[in-house]
């Protein structure tokens, strides 16, 4: 019982240490993936493929590539306040913008 | 068969209609991918499989034909939704994209043959299988603790269903200025905040119901997601004091400050290091046994420790962590190719258990899948997690993380994650209308 408990705090100090120096990455620094990879990432908000009915959240689907490139700049550097777009904004590189922007201005509005 | 084909030919019509006009590399034989679990990762991953090539036949096998969802399903507690509100059910998945369900249960698999067995005598073979069980609760890791308490009179409510209206009901009858406990599980667990948000709703809900009650929360751990923001939302909605450690950053001044309160709220949170940690439950006389004594409840809500669900180990798939080791790239096993884990019960590192992981999870393997068996490169994943939170109906909270692959492991982007302590009151309530609207866009997402 003893020496099961001391195994389980190492192992809970482990996992703090680990959680502690866990590697985080620059958006730049990673293989870059493609604009609909990332953009299938916002459909959880944004609706699938950017096509959004409810109005809460801005709908992505058919929206001008230079229109969603700089709302995000904007979201990442202050510029436009933001409750959460801010901590997704700044996941991304410019590069990875424009892809993503791509994506979604190649999206039908409606299905 | 010629039923078959029919729906088939439904399911490329439904492809079309939605404007997909993917090219099939699968035009002659069209590969079999059998999904084992329908919940958020299962139900996901279907979808986005035939997005990304709508020959594909897709099967999902799952017990329940009706999903109660579990994300928000604390909203019950406090009557801000109903049970029935939870239900989600999987017409659109069918009709519109010709994803096949079988409702029934999986007893094997053999993952040489790549045929899987179910309780109901199906056989099926399947040329990649994803499974996506979620998790299964060790209530009997807790003395004193077990299934049949949890599910009479010590409910966890972890898992929404029968428990979830158990502990509702005994809320709502709670004698005035009684004490409502809930026992928030260790690290690693399902849904992070939601411990802390079911804490904060009831609180909420206390102050006008039973304004002399208790909401007393016991931890193991010292912190949490989404740390100081949810405590400084306990510190102005209900009078909670903030431990000197987390006050930093939060606002002293200016329209809503901080406060240390004289006479603490009815909101507490008892730390790892305060001794918050349960040793043993009574459950004749609702009390628990912390490191720092007995505490008396009138209401007793116990997460217990968790790992991968059941099916998951019956599969072979769980290593000694308890969760499911991947190739991080395609979610592909370890332990048995040919079978992808995502969800709660896959190692995912710096991702936490959610049901936006495993949506995302469920996307990029739904893409690797299909990359795999047509012969192709598989691509660089991306991940996304947002857990939305409240510390009280018009407070919203969330944590918010971008995740990429780095050596072999999932690491999040570096930046900012959380709501910032010095956020107007607009925001927060903004907020508070994300995390509403959230809950349809996502089921939406996921399951039409």
């Amino acid at each position: 019982m003893r020496r099961e408990d001391t195994v389980k705090k190492c192992v809970s100090v482990l996992a703090l240490l680990v959680s502690l120096f866990a590697p985080t990455v620059h958006a730049q620094d990673a293989e870059r993936p493609t604009g609909e990879m990332m953009g299938n990432t916002c459909a959880a908000c944004h609706g699938t493929y950017g096509r959004l009915g409810s109005a809460a959240f801005v709908p992505l689907a058919g929206m001008e590539v230079e229109e969603f490139v700089r709302a995000m700049r904007a979201f990442r550097d202050g510029s436009r306040p933001s409750t959460l777009m801010h901590s997704v904004a700044v996941g991304f590189s410019d590069e990875e913008y424009q892809a993503m922007a791509e994506f979604f201005a190649a999206q039908r509005i409606e299905e | 068969m010629q039923r078959r084909d029919f729906l088939k030919a439904l399911g490329t019509g439904a492809m079309l209609a939605t404007g997909l006009s993917v090219r099939s590399v699968f035009a002659n034989a069209a590969p079999h991918v059998v999904i084992v679990g329908g919940g958020v990762g299962g139900a996901t991953a279907a979808k986005y499989l035939k997005f990304a090539d709508p020959n594909i036949r897709v099967t999902v096998i799952e017990k329940n034909p009706v999903y109660i969802r579990p994300y928000g399903s604390s909203e019950v507690l406090n009557d801000h939704i109903g049970m029935q509100d939870l239900e989600v059910r999987y017409d659109r998945l069918r009709e519109r994209y010709g994803i096949e369900f079988l409702f029934d249960t999986v007893t094997g698999v053999d993952p040489h043959a790549r045929t899987v067995r179910t309780a109901g005598g199906v056989q099926l073979n399947y040329d990649r299988m994803i499974v996506s069980p979620g998790i299964q609760l060790l209530y009997e890791r807790i003395e004193g603790y077990s299934a049949s308490v949890a599910e009479s009179r010590i409910p966890s409510a972890w898992i929404a269903g029968n428990q979830t209206r158990l502990l509702r009901d005994q809320l709502h009858a709670m004698r005035p200025g009684g004490t409502f406990v809930i026992v928030a599980p260790p690290n690693p667990y399902r849904c992070p905040p939601g411990p802390y948000e079911r804490g904060a709703l009831m609180a909420e809900w206390f102050k006008v119901h039973n304004p002399t009650a208790k909401v007393i929360i016991l931890d193991s751990k010292d912190s949490f997601v989404p740390g100081p923001s949810m405590l400084l939302g306990w510190n102005r909605l209900y009078g909670y004091n903030v431990p000197e450690r987390f006050r930093e950053g939060m606002p002293t001044d200016g329209e809503w400050p901080m406060k240390i309160h004289e006479e603490p709220g009815m909101l507490d949170w008892v730390a790892g290091r305060d001794g918050g940690r349960v040793l043993s439950v009574d459950a004749a006389n609702l009390s628990v046994e912390t490191e720092a004594g007995r505490i008396e409840a009138d209401v007793l809500n116990i997460v217990p420790p968790m790992v991968a669900g059941k099916v998951a180990f019956e599969l072979d798939l769980v290593d000694e962590t308890g969760y499911c080791p991947i190739d991080r790239r395609t979610h592909e096993s370890t332990r048995h190719p040919g079978i992808h884990v995502i969800g709660d019960a896959c190692v995912a590192d710096a991702m936490p258990k959610s049901g936006f992981s495993a949506n995302t999870q469920a996307k990029v393997a739904a893409r690797a899948v299909v990359d795999l068996l047509a012969g192709r490169d598989t691509q660089a994943p991306l991940w996304e997690n947002t857990c939305y939170a409240l510390a009280g109906s018009e407070y919203g909270l969330y944590v918010a993380d971008i995740f990429r692959l780095v050596d072999g492991r999932i690491a999040r982007t570096e930046g900012p994650r959380f709501l910032p302590l010095d956020a107007s009151r607009a925001q927060i309530r903004i907020g508070a209308l994300y995390q509403q609207n959230w809950m349809r866009t996502f089921t939406d997402d996921c399951f039409a």
